[in-house]
């Protein structure tokens, strides 16, 4: 029998009122509109979208970090069975241990007045996990060591690291409290190239041997092809779908998918694949378009797709797009390796 | 060369700080033709900002170059020793006149207070002999050209009234609008999202082909260089360790540090395969290495020699050279073990 | 094109010593990085050490000081007396001993009964140390022992006033109040600027705003009219240490306003960082973060906040001594020192009044310098970015 989902969000809406001042009129910003969507548990679980289209706002949601306007969110463990919509304050100290967050800025992430010992501590102590010092030593070092940081650099602080040392640092503090759920913003956006696949395979790692499910949230979808088993793509604070990550990227299914995987450049300077054009800019998520909110730059919107929003259903086993002609289109890609490099 | 429209030779430059004199850039070499479109790859630290400011000579005060470093600007009128420039006014010509840099972020490039127009005038003004009209007229003209609809309007508005992907083009127009022989782009499309990156990259090629102008791209994303560039610079910690055309060093590397790099990059048509991260941390400048810069992380270093000898940049095919002590040969049969 | 180099191997001992120095600034807290840097600057050191001295003189004053003050330790056989400034050799030789010449002085109808002072070169009076004098109290206890005094008679090294005070004792006092009334206004204005600005900082939204206005209607209270007032209602009785504890206080409220509006940007920035959200993620309390996290960081920044102050408040009881609002005698400052100064007779013929002022020019001048300094000094972390 499958375990159930770690996170399942339905409906979820958050939304900001907007306005300077005391008595300016306020407009209403959903950051993340009707989404639902399932985390299972285990799961390596991406999202991605460019920028407005409230992916961390919705990672934000998921860990109580972001107000919940509508709908609700189930988090569920081996022990707990949580709403988070609905959730009262003891219960959301305990949820504070299952459910982490790792940053995107490494540099802006971690306090530098704190020894990196009492920075991995810190949840320790304010959570009340341990009592005596010497458990929460013994307990730093285990996870420090996890995560490549040796005796040594514990008794450092911030500013002797670089920053994928500092990425580690802040995925050991997350990891020190025992959670079961870590959500990952945009955690190697920092980080140069030839040091993000060493944090990625950190993360690899925690999920296979600790077991964590983690939700990646990312704007850089060839690094979410390599590491997530899922993904979802998010569009103006919408879903607009998701799928297993092979199958996505071998087959996706809605416009925005296409074009986004069009777009991203190739590694090959023979392939004139011409990216898809998506016209014009992404509109103001303040004042989002009627109907379809993907509409005004689809090459393919009709007259339904200017009036009627298109829910999120199930198209395929695992596969959910929200577009009223999905069936229609055939974005197949060819993913085998087009020039040999060694 | 003397066919080069700019001659970079043996460039060094050191700041002065106060842990002592940090080396940025470390006798680096390189040309670029007229209308070809050079790719600088590297990551943080590797010195690829600094260079290009050098060519424009917008390095900070505590810059000190050294005396046997040379840039030569060719133009029509005669050649220009860039770092030899005394006169302020004189710097004029390699600051917006025959060259011409856009940024990672546009709104620092634009005024908050003025409005893009006016800025844009401005330019014109000081580079060129024309009338305020006729400036006005280009810089509307440049705004169509770059793709942002209704120009006449957006020529009145201020920079935070436009979208990031409009900044950039709209920068991108005004730093064309003086005709510049070689346009520098500093990480134009890090900041953007990644279908308006696809745009702007399918701007600046357009605009290649009808200004005939060269590029000095400098990104530390391949896959961006890959599909602009004619040839490409790979530089680490201040040296360039790898030179070819863009097929050569994208399918060839000669250098580990290149082909670590490549195999870093997580790609679209090879989901199975691992990510390889190049070991260990970028040194920081205090700390260069001896010998090969790149010695300390190479995972083909050979014992003793790397760390004391620094490579030579020898030819690995016609065009295309690597500064390592081993063959390409040896360096791919080495890495793939 | 490159050259191949050989770089000599690096002798072991250096290479040790390199790491530890790297361990060193590794392991180093906030505070040791900022006192690095700030050794490494100049004037800051150079402005640190006389600043250390002036407080030190300040609080050694009765010590170092030969004659009391006040009234008390008048020399009425020398008013309006010049400096005399002790000397090792004149034409009858030299001595060990520093000397000084007495003095006699007549008026009479001659003169037009202006003092005049004839310098007796055979009276030679020798300075001594640790000399018995007038008695004085210091940290709690009476002692009488003076650093220096002359075997007849009195020195002055600056000088008299005209009721025969010794200008020198009186300016070493004068910086020891005006140190005094800075610490004290600086504290109130410190204890009130934390509280109003960090509740404001911290909360935001509509608390800031409304203290916001409180704030800026507070700054925009005009000093001189604000004392010219107070000074009306101060009770004649009032002792002059009330007197000096009531205008140090009304000082220092002056100026917290100037203060809480830093201490709440520093909030309003460093609330929003990521570290914070970090820690609130973790379920810490507000308590919690303030202390761990939100006092630490501005720490530096507030310290560098107060230093520059006290030249400010040094200032304000200096300007509204000496138009008669703030202090008077016998509470010496600078402020009260310079009252007598306004006279034309003064500034022709006993231009030594102002002597005072050059140390008052120091001290003002090296808690800036400091004050630069460490604010220079005081974010070592910034360099390490990107």
């Amino acid at each position: 029998m499958t375990k159930p989902p770690v996170i399942e969000a339905k409906n979820l809406t958050v939304s900001y009122m907007l306005g300077h001042g005391f008595l300016a009129p306020k407009t209403r910003l959903n950051a993340v509109d009707n989404v639902s969507v399932t985390i299972d548990r285990g799961s390596f679980f991406g999202l991605v979208g460019e920028s407005g289209s409230g992916k961390t706002t919705l990672g934000r949601a998921l860990l109580r970090a972001a107000p919940i306007s509508e709908g609700s969110v189930t988090y569920q463990d081996d022990e707990v069975r949580y709403d988070l919509a609905d959730i009262e304050k003891a219960e959301l100290k305990d949820y504070r241990k299952r459910a982490q967050l790792i940053f995107q800025d490494p540099y802006a992430a971690l306090s530098p007045r704190m020894t990196v010992r009492d920075i991995i501590a810190e949840p320790l102590e304010v959570m009340g996990l341990t009592k005596t010092r010497a458990e929460t030593d013994a307990r730093v070092r285990e996870i420090a060591a996890k995560c490549r940081l040796n005796l040594e650099h514990l008794r450092r602080f911030p500013h002797a690291f670089s920053g994928g040392q500092r990425q580690r640092i802040s995925i050991a503090r997350a990891l020190v409290s025992g959670p079961r759920l870590i959500v990952a913003d945009e955690s190697v956006a920092a980080l140069d190239v030839s040091i993000q696949a060493d944090v990625l395979n950190l993360l690899k790692a925690i999920q296979r041997d600790m077991g964590i499910s983690f939700l990646f949230i990312s704007h850089d979808l060839s690094v979410v092809a390599h590491v997530c088993d899922h993904v979802a793509v998010m569009y103006l604070g919408q879903l607009v779908e998701t799928a297993p990550t092979r199958a996505l990227f071998e087959r996706p299914r809605h416009p925005y998918t296409s074009a986004l995987l069009s777009a991203i450049p190739s590694l090959d300077p023979d392939d004139d694949r011409q990216a898809e054009k998506l016209e014009g800019e992404v509109p103001s998520p303040t004042d989002p378009p009627p109907g379809c909110k993907f509409h005004t730059r689809c090459r393919f919107a009709r007259e339904r797709c200017r009036s009627e929003a298109p829910a999120l259903r199930e198209i395929a086993p695992e596969r959910h797009v929200a577009c009223h002609f999905a069936e229609e289109f055939d974005f197949s890609r060819q993913t085998a390796p087009a020039a040999e490099t060694v | 060369m003397s066919d080069a429209l700019i001659s970079v030779q043996d460039l060094t430059i050191r700041f002065r700080t106060d842990e002592g004199l940090v080396t940025a850039v470390d006798r680096v070499n390189f040309d670029i033709r007229p209308g070809e479109v050079l790719g600088l790859v590297g990551e943080s630290g590797s010195g690829k900002s600094v260079t290009a400011k050098a060519l424009m000579r917008l390095n900070a005060d505590n810059t000190d170059y050294d005396a046997a470093s040379k840039i030569l600007l060719n133009l029509p009128e005669g050649p220009v020793d860039v770092l030899g420039i005394r006169r302020e006014r004189d710097l004029r010509v390699v600051r917006g006149g025959a060259i011409s840099m856009i940024f990672q972020e546009p709104m620092a490039s634009f005024a908050p207070a003025i409005t893009v127009g006016d800025q844009m005038v401005e330019q014109l003004m000081i580079h060129t002999t024309m009338s305020k009209a006729q400036a006005r007229e280009l810089s509307i003209e440049m705004l169509a050209r770059t793709g942002i609809p209704e120009p006449s309007r957006r020529f009145g508005q201020y920079a935070f009234e436009f979208s990031g992907g409009m900044r950039q083009r709209a920068m991108i127009a005004m730093a064309l609008s003086t005709n510049p022989r070689l346009l520098i782009a500093d990480e134009p499309t890090t900041a953007l999202d990644v279908t308006i990156q696809a745009q702007v990259i399918d701007l600046m090629k357009d605009l290649v082909r009808d200004f005939h102008m060269a590029i000095l791209f400098i990104t530390h994303d391949l896959g961006v260089i890959a599909q602009t560039a004619d040839r490409v610079a790979v530089m680490y910690l201040g040296r360039i360790v790898e030179e070819g055309t863009v097929r050569q060093v994208i399918r060839h590397p000669a250098h580990p540090y290149t082909l670590g790099l490549i195999n870093a990059l997580p790609k679209l048509d090879n989901l199975d395969a691992d990510l390889t991260p190049v070991p260990g941390d970028i040194p920081s400048p205090l700390n260069r290495p001896t010998g090969c810069v790149f010695h300390t992380r190479c995972p083909v270093a050979i014992e003793g020699t790397c760390a004391a000898r620094e490579p030579a940049m020898h030819p690995a095919s016609d065009g295309h050279m690597a500064a390592c002590h081993l063959t390409e040969e040896a360096v791919t049969e080495g890495m793939s073990a | 094109m490159s050259e191949i180099t050989q770089k000599p191997p690096v002798p072991v001992a250096d290479a040790e010593a390199e790491r530890r120095r790297k361990e060193a600034y590794f392991t180093a807290s906030q505070g040791q990085l900022i006192w690095a840097r700030f050794r490494k600057n100049r004037s800051a050191m150079i402005a640190g050490t006389v600043l250390i001295v002036l407080i030190l003189m300040g609080i050694f004053a009765p010590f170092l000081s030969p004659y009391d003050p006040t009234i008390a330790g008048r020399n009425k056989d020398y008013t309006n007396g010049a400096p005399q400034i002790p000397r090792f050799c004149d034409d009858a030789g030299c001595s060990m001993r520093p000397f000084i010449y007495g003095v006699t002085r007549e008026r009479s109808l001659a003169t037009n009964f202006r003092w005049v002072t004839k310098i007796d070169t055979e009276d030679r009076r020798y300075v001594q140390f640790f000399v018995e004098g007038d008695e004085y109290r210091m940290f709690g206890m009476t002692f009488d022992t003076h650093l220096f005094g002359v075997d007849k008679g009195k020195i002055h090294l600056f000088g008299t006033d005209d009721a025969g005070k010794d200008i020198f004792s009186r300016t070493l006092h004068a910086i020891y109040t005006s140190l005094a009334v800075g610490t004290l206004g600086v504290l109130i204005s410190f204890v009130m600027a934390l509280i109003i600005g960090g509740v404001a900082g911290y909360f935001g939204g509509m608390i800031d705003g409304v203290i916001q206005m409180v704030t800026d209607a507070i700054r925009t209270v005009p000093i001189i009219p604000l004392f010219m007032a107070l000074a009306a209602f101060i009770p004649q009785e009032w002792s002059s240490e009330t007197r000096f504890f009531f205008i140090s206080i009304i000082i220092g409220f002056i100026n917290w306003p100037t203060l809480a509006r830093r201490v709440r940007t520093h909030l309003l920035v460093e609330r929003n960082q990521e570290y914070v959200l970090a820690a609130q993620l973790q379920g810490a309390g507000a308590g919690h973060i303030i202390g761990r996290h939100l006092l630490p960081s501005f720490t530096s920044y507030f310290i560098v906040d107060l230093v520059i102050s006290f030249p400010y408040i040094v200032l304000s009881e200096t300007a509204l001594s000496f138009i008669g609002l703030g202090l008077k005698d016998p509470v010496n400052s600078l402020g009260v020192m310079l009252q007598n100064t306004t006279s034309a007779d003064v500034l022709l013929n006993y231009q030594w009044y102002f002597i005072p002022v050059f140390f008052f020019i120091a001290l003002v001048m090296a808690f800036v310098y400091v004050g630069d300094g460490l604010r220079d000094a005081a974010d070592p972390y910034s360099g390490s970015k990107k």
